[in-house]
């Protein structure tokens, strides 16, 4: 009972925060903040940083870390908007075209994370550097493609996944809003009810039991890398849909936006703990922020404070929690 | 079970204190504008989107916009990307403002392609938008209210024929990729010289400064580095100005090398005094704000107004810095319109 | 407590009824203690008695709810380990809390550091005697730590002490990681500590040294003082019982059980640190113990063949499974082959702290509960329930995180996980490492009963008397070289400290 009690809080820890804030900026701004549209507005920008952050809590609960997101998002962007031209012929451009340019962001986020999984398995080299020198390289690589320019595209359906008010309007969110709800029960499952998932949490929580244990430790981290990659993928293709161009400079530092929101989320990073469902609100809740922050008008450096203050915030409770538990 | 309340007890404590710096800055804002939600329903509300909000040239699109919200009584609302060269955040506010139904949006979009979507959005929801400053690669705005960059360019290189007296190396150090204004300025510029000063040679135009001092100044000293026989150089806007200026004060060349500039600042003018910088282009910041805003308004209320507006560049030297139209075009009063 | 209160001012340091609640746990009911100048005080209990409360109160590092404590007569009332430490109480942690990169003298002067104009001061002299006063005159003052062997590291801490002129130093545990030698020199210094003045306050889980070492104890049992006397006035079981609240009749049960045909055969096995050549044999229902000192390369035998440490050359061959060659096993092929590991790390390798007991415990044999990559959480936790059951660990819920479990019941889980994967051949890696008398007889009793049913053991052990209780044949390490595997009854203690000491059997 007390235990279940102490789980429902450290699960809905970020819950509450989330509903904290949204209630706080309801109260101070104008009554469009609550508006139907405005939702919208913020589920959709929370869209990318949420996917991404989809992939970063595996890594993260693995004891691991990732930093060149941000680059592999930028570089997923390019390949789309490369591979588009690739098939434009001036007409429309129908289906499969963009289908294949955005498999093909997947492929190419999935190839980086393949490569620092390992790196990082094989020569035992710790994340932070294997994927501080990914993050250069990705972007490098990104620039080089694009020709150190943005790539622009001919229009397609891949620009309207992020749509605000999708066609058919049945849909009522875009696409992309569904996309990330998807991907998180999928996440969610992954991590709670499968072999793959049980493994995870046991190479973060120690690796050297997860060896004992007979874990092949090492196939797990490449694979672990991999598969969040594919996520870091879908995100580019969320990322390019909103600029609608490959852009090799786009999201940049988003990855401590990523990490932030998982950490925000109950997301260790000694590994071992995290879930899908706190990062996905710890990505909501720096989106009603930043969104709130705008609506009433604050300056940047205001939004940047908060911010701050929230991630240290939640890694006090974070603290605390295993205190308690210790 | 203490210590479990003790968790509760901090967790709340920082949503508290949370609270505080949010309504402490909110108040303080609503107190400054002497706006608040209620009162907003007569005064129009235009939001005016900077590219960024450090740099001084954008403090006086600031206080040219404040001024036109002055003068025809509508409430201004100042918001920047947070971070300088990220589309992705500025598109986001311009989402926000879209959702926060403001009457009328006046952007300087940091993209020409990446801010049409969102542009269109307003469109949708029936928000006039004003593009200033840069444009956009498509036609759903209501008015385009900036300098003609191009001429600007055009100004710049005639200002370089004349300093290095039609013949030389020149380098063309790019802003960044994908920037419609100061690639129009760099095209300007290079016809421009081509025109002028036919016998002059541009050794380097393929290497970008980046959004801030610090990438320009980097850039700069690479490129400095690897041309030493240069003996002019353009920049395309106020950062990468000022970090080449760093570069060739740092490399002993600051006075040699004949550097003409866009935009100004106060460490720029200086540098113009001290025969340093041989030239800067200077556009009307301010003007721009104030006629952005303006154009806003005339649309909301169905008055007449521009579809093209020119604000005008200016080649400031240090010969004709100090007379009394430019003192007033580079010193204005920014912190009369800025502090209420 | 059948001396007179009155003469309380007597003690070097005298606790009177200390109370310490952490939220609902009382962790200190109602404790006295009282410690005589130039004594050595056996402080013993069960894991969870209030032991390690009682010394973080004593040192400073807690604040007691309710009680007195007097130092020389004077009420003491520490408000942080440094003021404890400067009223004379030092304390040596199990942990050693040793900065491992600085060097013998600036560990012992840390924090006490004399400076002119921020300049630090020549302490060597402080230092020297110090290290004299121990019989150490050989530790170089400026050998970084990290370089010492555990026992020496030890000795360091008790310098430290003796610098801040300590009038009481407390041992927690100290021998639980020395070799037999270096515990031998760590009783050799606490006498001299003795006829120093220096009183000891001597916590351990290891009776034998208590009596050989200590001049009375005090017992505490749920947070009380039970019993407190002379240890000439009292046996060993007479301790046990006071320690548990009932007798243990016997600690080492004999359950019968039958050696029969060979399970696994080594063969010419090559290991790290000592590329000494091991060949032995185990049958099923046997219990084999491997003996010698700490370093000896017992552990590394048998977690070289388990796949977790490097091997240079070798076969395996487990009973009805293809030969192995040693240098391609890992843990994954081992479990596979019917061998599993209990490690004696248990919480640096052991367990996963953050995790909870059923993960734990079905880490290594996921696959029951999986179907298609699918986990049957439900059946996992039940099967989890079931072990905690038979093995009689206390929790509320398999759920619960394995680290709110107590150190005996957390190796109970630990060996619940070799049980739930049932692999025949078991290797114990220091089965009873820290943990109470009363989870140490339930682990004997388990380990005889599995060998009844037919399980090939091996146990390592640095604790001789309990492979002497429980194990059949016996080995003995010397420096990566294993003696002639013998039935226990063939071994003496001296026959085995000589072989651990010189790795020479001795002639018979």
């Amino acid at each position: 009972m007390n235990i279940t009690g102490k789980k429902v809080l450290s699960q809905f820890g970020p819950f509450l925060g989330l509903i904290f804030v949204f209630v706080l900026f309801s109260i101070l701004c104008p009554p469009a903040f609550t508006s139907v549209y405005n939702i919208k507005t913020i589920l959709t920008q929370s869209v990318i940083v949420g996917i991404a952050a989809f992939g970063m809590t595996m890594i993260i609960i693995s004891g691991g870390i990732d930093l060149s997101v941000g680059s592999q998002i930028a570089l997923g962007t390019v390949v789309i908007a490369t591979v588009l031209n690739m098939g434009n012929t001036g007409a429309e451009m129908g289906f499969m075209w963009p289908l294949l340019a955005a498999l093909a962001a997947i492929a190419a986020c999935g190839v980086c994370g393949f490569i620092i999984g390992r790196f990082i398995s094989r020569f035992t080299i710790v994340p932070f550097i294997v994927t501080l020198g990914m993050m250069q390289i990705a972007r490098g690589v990104a620039k080089w493609i694009a020709k150190e320019q943005t790539v622009t595209t001919p229009p397609n359906w891949l620009q309207d996944l992020m749509l605000l008010d999708p066609q058919p309007e049945w849909l009522f969110f875009g696409p992309g809003v569904w996309i990330t709800l998807i991907l998180f029960v999928l996440v969610t499952i992954l991590l709670r009810y499968t072999v793959f998932g049980r493994y995870v949490f046991a190479i973060g929580s120690n690796e050297q039991t997860a060896r004992l244990c007979g874990i092949p430790v090492k196939y797990y981290k490449t694979a672990i890398y991999t598969f969040s990659a594919f996520f870091t993928g879908i995100a580019s293709i969320m990322q390019y849909s909103n600029l609608t161009v490959g852009d090799p400079t786009a999201a940049n530092g988003m990855e401590l936006d990523i990490i932030a929101a998982v950490v925000i989320g109950g997301g260790s990073l000694s590994g071992g703990e995290g879930s899908a469902l706190g990062s996905i609100i710890g990505a909501l809740i720096m989106a009603v922020l930043r969104n709130g922050c705008n609506m009433l008008g604050l300056p940047n450096y205001v939004q940047e404070i908060i911010i701050g203050v929230i991630i240290v915030g939640a890694v006090l409770v974070d603290r605390l929690k295993h205190r308690i538990k210790a | 079970m203490i210590n479990h309340l003790h968790a509760r007890l901090t967790y709340l404590t920082v949503l508290l204190l949370l609270a505080g710096i949010i309504f402490t800055t909110a108040c303080n804002r609503s107190d400054s504008t002497g706006q608040s939600g209620e009162a907003a329903g007569e005064k129009l509300r235009i939001a005016v989107i900077p590219k960024g909000t450090t740099h001084l040239f954008w403090k006086s699109v600031h206080a040219g916009a404040a001024k036109a919200g002055q003068e025809l009584g509508v409430e201004i609302i100042w918001q920047g990307p947070q971070k300088e060269d990220d589309r992705q955040l500025q598109i986001q506010v311009v989402q926000n403002f879209v959702s926060r139904e403001v009457d009328g949006i006046v952007l300087a979009p940091l993209d020409e392609r990446s801010l049409v979507p969102p542009v269109k959005a307003a469109r949708n929801r029936k928000i006039p938008v004003v593009i200033f400053d840069s444009d956009l690669a498509s036609k759903d705005y209501e008015s385009f209210v900036a300098t003609d960059n191009y001429a600007g360019g055009k100004l710049a290189a005639q200002r370089m024929a004349e300093v290095l007296q039609g013949k030389g190396n020149v380098i063309v150090l790019r802003y960044a990729e994908g920037s419609a204004s100061t690639t129009a300025r760099e095209n300007g510029f290079m016809d421009g010289l081509k025109e002028y000063a036919p016998q002059v040679k541009i050794i380097s135009s393929n290497q970008y400064a980046g959004a801030t001092m610090e990438k320009a100044y980097q850039a700069s000293q690479n490129i400095l580095n690897r041309f030493s026989e240069v003996d002019g150089i353009f920049c395309a806007n106020e950062s990468s100005t000022q970090g080449m200026y760093r570069a060739l004060q740092t490399s002993g060349k600051a006075g040699k090398v004949k550097l003409i500039g866009f935009d100004a600042n106060e460490t720029l003018l200086k540098a113009m005094q001290d025969g340093h910088l041989h030239g800067l282009a200077v556009q009307d910041p301010f003007r721009m704000g104030y006629e952005g805003v303006k154009t806003a308004v005339a649309v909301i209320q169905k008055k007449p107004y521009e579809k093209r507006l020119d604000t005008g560049v200016v080649m400031i030297t240090k010969e004709n810095m100090d007379s009394p139209e430019n003192e007033e075009l580079l010193n204005p009063d920014l912190d009369k319109w800025l502090e209420e | 407590m059948q001396q007179d209160t009155a003469a309380a001012g007597n003690w070097l340091l005298s606790l009177e009824n200390m109370a310490k609640s952490f939220g609902p746990v009382k962790a200190l009911r109602q404790v006295n203690l009282q410690v005589k100048a130039g004594e050595v005080h056996a402080l013993v209990g069960e894991n969870g008695a209030g032991k390690s409360t009682l010394m973080k109160v004593l040192s400073g590092a807690h604040k007691p709810d309710s009680g007195n404590m007097y130092l020389n007569g004077r009420e003491y009332k520490p408000g942080s380990p440094a003021q404890g430490r400067l009223a004379g109480i030092a304390m040596i942690y199990q942990e050693l809390m040793l900065a491992p990169h600085l060097t013998v003298e600036e560990n012992i002067l840390l924090g006490l550091e004399k400076t002119k104009l921020g300049f630090l001061q020549n302490q060597k002299q402080q230092v020297h005697e110090a290290l004299a006063w121990l019989g150490q005159e050989d530790l170089q003052p400026n050998t970084p730590v990290n370089q010492l062997s555990i026992g020496k590291q030890q000795l360091v801490e008790i310098a430290r002490a003796l610098v801040t002129d300590a009038r009481v130093v407390i041992m927690d545990e100290p021998t639980s990681s020395l070799t037999a030698a270096d515990a031998q020199a760590l009783f050799g210094v606490i006498r001299r500590l003795k006829d120093k003045g220096i009183s000891v306050i001597y916590i351990s889980h290891f009776l034998e040294e208590v009596f050989g070492v200590c001049d009375r104890y005090t017992v505490l049992r749920d947070g009380e003082t039970v019993a407190t006397g002379n240890l000439t006035d009292i046996s060993t079981p007479g301790l046990i019982r006071h320690m548990i609240g009932r007798s243990v009749d016997e600690l080492y049960p004999a359950i019968p059980h039958e050696l029969s045909e060979t399970v696994l055969q080594v063969d010419n096995l090559v290991t790290q640190p000592y590329h000494k050549t091991i060949s032995f044999a185990l049958r099923r229902g046997e219990i084999l113990g491997i003996s010698g000192l700490v370093g000896a390369g017992r552990s590394e035998i048998i977690r070289s063949i388990f796949g977790l440490e490097k091997v240079h050359q070798g076969q395996v061959k487990i009973k009805n499974k293809p030969e192995l060659q040693a240098i391609y096993l890992n843990p994954n092929q081992a479990l596979n082959a019917d061998l599993d590991l209990l490690s004696e790390n248990r919480k640096e390798e052991g367990l996963a702290l953050n995790l909870s007991i059923a993960t734990n415990l079905t880490l290594s044999a996921l696959g029951k509960y999986a179907k298609n990559g699918l986990l049957n959480l439900k059946k996992e936790q039940a099967g989890a329930a079931d072990w905690m059951q038979q093995l009689q660990v206390k929790s509320q819920s398999p759920l619960a995180p394995i680290s709110s479990l107590s150190g005996g019941n957390q190796q109970k889980v630990c060996i619940a996980r070799l049980l739930h994967h049932d692999s025949d051949i078991l290797f114990l890696d220091e089965p009873t490492r820290g943990i109470d008398v009363g989870s140490k007889a339930e682990i004997y009793r388990l380990i005889q009963t599995l060998a009844g049913q037919g399980k090939a053991i091996v146990v390592v052990s640095s604790y001789l008397p309990e492979l002497l209780g429980i194990c059949d044949t016996l080995g003995v390490m010397y420096r990566g070289q294993l003696s002639n595997i013998k039935p226990v009854k063939a071994w003496t203690e001296d026959d085995i400290m000589h072989f651990a000491t010189s790795g020479m059997e001795t002639a018979s």
